[in-house]
């Protein structure tokens, strides 16, 4: 049956023409419906306290009195007589240079090592995973006494062997590995990943490379490696991100190993011993909440957005690939 | 301009312009002293003290204090630090407290000079108390920041020598040092090493060693920290150049600083069972009144005798003299219970059995004159001896500073330096550390 | 050799040496446990093996006054924070994922931003608010209420799992005439599961463990505190009981370790499925 339309009869319309514009709005205001917490919390979570920031570096403010414009002085005061403020940002860089690579090593090398396992995998990995499950202030504690230099089992263990017994937490020389030892404790979380990465390689890419004669380590290098590699930018990007937050292992351990008793009248000593583990969130918690001193405080604070912000956009053009939006 | 550039535009002005209109709004929590404090209240009161026998104690005196007081309840909340304190106060509201005790002396400058505390003056006035009759002078010094007397004693500190007397019987020492270089030489004889380290030590010298500390040092020499003008006198004081060097004399004669250094990471826990000189690691330690307690709880055994820390040669005639300093109270800005809460600390201050009381069941010393004097302070040999030093015209306290205690970071800095020789040349130290302590005072303004 | 001995002393090896690493990590961890069962004044000497065994530890660390409170607290956060964090972020992640809209690239900075934005850059303006004018600190308010507006961390791992979803799924619940918000739940939230328990489990981690955000927003009310905070009360002015401090560590970290434990199957799948590997 054919139908036919007469050139006469009306053209049905839709009282509501579904436009493109109506479309775009009905669009626009779905996204918006979606997005709006997320706005929202930017707004009140991000930009506001940013600028509140900002404005704040420019004042003298103890929290009590309202506070009073001074211009560039805390600015002066941090960057040239604060003696703390070098150290802490030496520190930072140090951690970024040292921590984060280790603890990617450490993590692939341990996921390598448990995806070979196949009886009792899953206790193996929860083994490696719990230490990143444990509360900050405890682990801290637990590796204090483990190197406590005198009297800790390590270096008991050293001394019997003959070897050298680091001051661990007490030396200068030593802290900041010291602190890296711990953070590779708790290196679980990038083991988890790192797993989950090598257990996605295709299995014919490593047959195909046995076949073509390559050794272990010649398919590692040439089918796991460039497996990893998003694995790997995401960890460096994460690990920077921890890194610039590096607030309370460092101040724990600082405060235990010197023996300093909160409240007790003595005196704080930021980033014992001898300011090799200072780290700028210290100083903020330092000069805000123990020194009255939020104006000095805040422009630490916004050094570390910078110092932030500059490895945040120099990682994302490195892993560009990665981060695509496409 | 095209309609989206506009609406970009005033996005991005409103974007910044509100945040900054909502910081510059920063609330104020203010209290108010026209309470009456005969009516029915209940005031929170924040102390530092947490071992079960020290908070019994406070609770004893603040159930008398109730009794004599039927209408102010106080809820007493304990272990409570300074950072705890900081914030409660800066945020006000109903959970702030009213009465606030801290043990660091040192945040009196900036207690007063923000105004979290409030002047007790005008309260001690109308209540027909004069200070100045009442407390000592150095407890007087460190309680008040440039005539603001934001906060009062509550019991004192302070400090001397703790010696072993069978250590000293077995090297043929038969009384305590006076001096510094009768105290140096003691200090060699009593020092037996072993191998590389030491199975006994006269006294550890360096800075970390718990109460050895820099100020604690100082006061034997009785130096000024500011001169008139508040400027740091770290450059010119004889006493504090004198005093550093002294120290650094000590390390260099008992065995290096680290040996030392290696020695004191054996230490125990300061106020635990373990301490160095209850198990006789040290042979003499200085150290607070509070010391004697924990001895005769976890080291009945131990023989000691405590005397005045020595004094340098050249100021012999001062023998006696020590380090002050002491637990401080203070009423919030932010309570609206200011009368009430004054009737309390009034009581708590200088109510002479109530401070007696007190002293003796937490082994502090009595921080009023008439306490001092009291006969039914605790007659312990051992503790005597502190009241003496307490109550001793030379004995000296560190001044309070607006920016709490970083002037006492910066000399100790400085002192950890120098001990370990990381800073060769004390004068030019001196002289970093006296421009840094005028910065920062000057930055806390 | 022969292959098969050659792959028996591989299997050797490679046990052994986990074995050794297993051991070393798990170390610390015997440390803690041997300490929370000694007395206080042992907890401090070389002498490592408990003598007599204190197992009254840690019933007395259960009934520390404030111990259950920390206990119901860091529950509270962890709970209400992941489910908050789960509702508000998976929405976001969608439109972010799905939806083609001007400044799309912008708002996925914004994301990524967000995610390197230490937390201390912003603390003293919240703290702030929070204290002087809204009155609310000492409390989980300033903890939880930040939750609710979406985790930017969460946001980027769920979206980097949705970029994986085909579009088929998608325009093939349309084409039924489902709208956006239909097929986010009924076909793709289901796909997602794993992915969820994943950012879920990571969420849950994170504030069980907070120390910071307790320590600025809680610390002056104890009613208020949580166990990463309240671990270090039983050092005192005067007094550390260590012993005390490590049995509310092995308390702390028990649920966490169990949940990772009997969920491990379903985080490492999320963590797959995020994406995150490539």
């Amino acid at each position: 049956m054919t139908t036919t339309t007469t050139a006469a009869a009306p053209r049905r319309t839709d009282p509501r023409p579904v436009t493109a514009r109506t479309r775009r709005r009905r669009e626009a205001l779905r996204n918006l419906a979606f997005l709006s917490p997320w706005l929202l919390g930017t707004g009140l979570f991000f930009i506001y306290p940013l600028v509140s920031t900002l404005y704040f570096s420019f004042t003298h403010y103890d929290g009590f009195s309202p506070p009073t414009f001074v211009g560039l002085d805390n600015w002066k005061f941090v960057f040239r007589d604060y003696p703390f403020f070098w150290p802490a940002l030496r520190n930072t860089l140090w951690f970024v240079l040292v921590m984060v690579t280790l603890r990617i090593v450490f993590g692939l090398a341990v996921g390598v090592l448990v995806v070979r396992l196949k009886r009792g995998a899953g206790l193996f990995r929860t083994i490696f995973y719990a230490p990143f499950l444990a509360p900050p202030v405890a682990g801290t504690l637990a590796f204090v006494f483990l190197l406590n230099p005198g009297t800790g089992p390590v270096n008991t263990i050293l001394g019997k062997l003959g070897l050298p017994e680091p001051g661990w937490f007490n030396d200068p020389a030593w802290s900041k590995p010291a602190l890296t030892l711990l953070a590779l404790w708790g290196v679980g979380d990038l083991m988890v990943i790192f797993m989950a990465a090598l257990l996605d390689v295709p299995k014919e890419q490593y047959e195909a490379a046995e076949l073509d004669g390559a050794g272990a380590v010649r398919r590692f290098r040439h089918v796991t490696l460039p497996h990893l590699r998003p694995v790997v930018v995401f960890s460096v990007i994460t690990g920077v991100i921890a890194t610039m937050q590096y607030y309370t292992q460092p101040i724990v351990a600082g405060e235990v190993a010197s023996g300093h008793i909160q409240g007790s009248g003595q005196q704080f000593e930021p980033g014992y011993p001898e300011r090799s583990t200072l780290t700028l969130p210290q100083l903020v918690y330092n000069l805000g909440f123990q020194r009255f001193d939020i104006g000095a405080a805040c422009v630490i604070a916004m050094v570390l957005f910078v110092l932030s912000m500059t490895f945040a956009a120099i990682l994302m053009r490195r892993g560009s690939g990665f981060l695509e939006v496409d | 301009m095209k309609r989206t550039t506009r609406r970009r535009l005033v996005a991005v002005t409103a974007a910044l312009a509100l945040p900054l209109a909502i910081s510059a709004c920063t609330g104020t929590s203010k209290g108010g002293n026209s309470d009456n404090p005969d009516a029915d209240v209940t005031i929170l009161f924040w102390h530092g003290w947490s071992a079960d026998s020290e908070v019994a104690a406070i609770q004893q005196t603040i159930d008398a204090f109730e009794k004599d007081n039927p209408n102010i309840h106080v809820k007493a909340v304990g272990n409570i630090t300074d950072d705890k304190i900081n914030q409660a106060l800066r945020a006000g509201g109903s959970s702030a407290p009213d009465v606030v005790s801290s043990f660091t002396t040192n945040n009196v400058g900036q207690f007063c000079s923000s105004g979290a505390f409030v002047d007790l003056n005008p309260f001690m006035a109308k209540s027909g108390i004069d200070p100045s009759t009442t407390f000592t002078g150095p407890q007087l010094e460190y309680t008040q920041y440039q005539g603001n007397q934001c906060t009062l004693p509550l019991l004192g500190d302070a400090y001397g020598l703790y010696y072993n007397k069978d250590m000293f019987a077995a090297a043929g020492i038969s009384e305590p040092p006076k001096t510094l270089s009768e105290f140096e030489a003691d200090a060699v004889k009593l020092t037996k090493t072993s191998g590389d380290t030491y199975s006994q030590l006269g006294f550890m010298p360096n800075y970390h060693g718990y109460e050895s500390t820099t100020e604690h040092y100082a006061a034997q020499w009785s130096p000024t920290y500011f001169d008139a003008d508040g400027k740091s006198t770290a450059a010119t004081d004889p006493g504090l150049k004198a005093m550093f060097d002294w120290q650094k004399g000590m390390v260099d004669k008992l065995g290096g600083f680290d040996k030392l250094e290696k020695y004191r990471s054996t230490f125990g826990d300061e106020f635990g069972a373990k301490n160095p000189f209850m198990t006789g690691q040290v042979a003499m330690a200085i150290d607070g009144e509070w010391r004697g307690g924990m001895i005769d709880a976890d080291a009945p055994d131990l023989n000691y005798g405590v005397a005045p820390f020595p004094v340098p040669d050249d100021q012999a005639d001062q023998y006696g003299k020590g380090y002050i300093t002491g637990t401080i109270v203070g009423i919030a800005s932010t309570s609206e219970k200011q009368n009430a809460a004054w009737r309390f600390v009034q009581y708590l201050t200088t109510n002479t059995k109530a401070v007696v009381d007190f002293a003796n069941a937490i082994h502090n010393v009595p921080s009023t004159i008439d306490a001092l004097a009291s006969p039914d302070v605790s007659q312990d040999p051992n503790f005597k001896a502190f009241l003496d030093i307490a109550a001793n015209p030379n004995s000296n306290t560190t001044p309070a500073s607006p920016n709490g205690g970083a002037y006492l970071v910066t000399l100790q800095d400085l002192g950890y330096d120098y001990e370990s020789g990381k800073q060769p040349d004390l004068q030019a130290g001196l002289q970093e550390a006296a421009s840094q302590i005028d910065t920062d005072i000057d930055q806390s303004k | 050799m022969s292959p098969q001995v050659k792959a028996r002393l591989e299997w050797v090896a490679v046990h052994s040496f986990a074995v050794a690493c297993a051991l070393l990590f798990v170390l610390p961890f015997v440390f803690v446990a041997l300490t929370a069962l000694m007395t206080d004044e042992q907890s401090l000497t070389t002498d490592y093996w408990p003598n007599p065994f204190q197992w009254h530890n840690l019933a007395d660390t259960w009934h520390t006054p404030g111990f259950s409170i920390w206990w119901r607290n860091t529950l509270v956060y962890a709970v209400a924070g992941t489910a908050l964090t789960l509702i508000s972020s998976i929405p976001v992640a969608y439109a972010l994922a799905r939806f083609r809209f001007r400044g799309r690239n912008l708002a996925m900075m914004m994301v990524i931003a967000t995610m390197m934005l230490p937390p201390q850059v912003v603390i003293i303006p919240m703290y702030l608010v929070w204290a002087k004018q809204l009155h609310l600190s000492g409390t989980l308010w300033p903890l939880i209420v930040p939750l609710a507006f979406g985790d930017a961390y969460s946001i980027f791992l769920l979206r980097q799992f949705l970029l994986t979803v085909p579009r088929e799924y998608v325009e093939a619940a349309k084409v039924d005439g489902a709208g956006e918000l239909q097929v986010l739940f009924r076909v793709v939230l289901p796909m997602m599961r794993p992915a969820i328990a994943a950012v879920g489990l990571f969420q849950f981690f994170y504030c069980w463990n907070d120390y910071f955000g307790p320590q600025i927003y809680t610390s002056e009310n104890p009613g208020a505190w949580t166990l990463s905070y309240g671990l270090q009360t039983f050092k005192s002015a005067h007094h550390t009981n260590w012993n005390l401090t490590m049995a509310a560590t092995l308390i702390a970290m028990a649920p966490v370790v169990v949940v990772f434990f009997l969920a491990q199957r379903a985080f490492i799948e999320g963590v797959t499925m995020t994406g995150v590997k490539g």
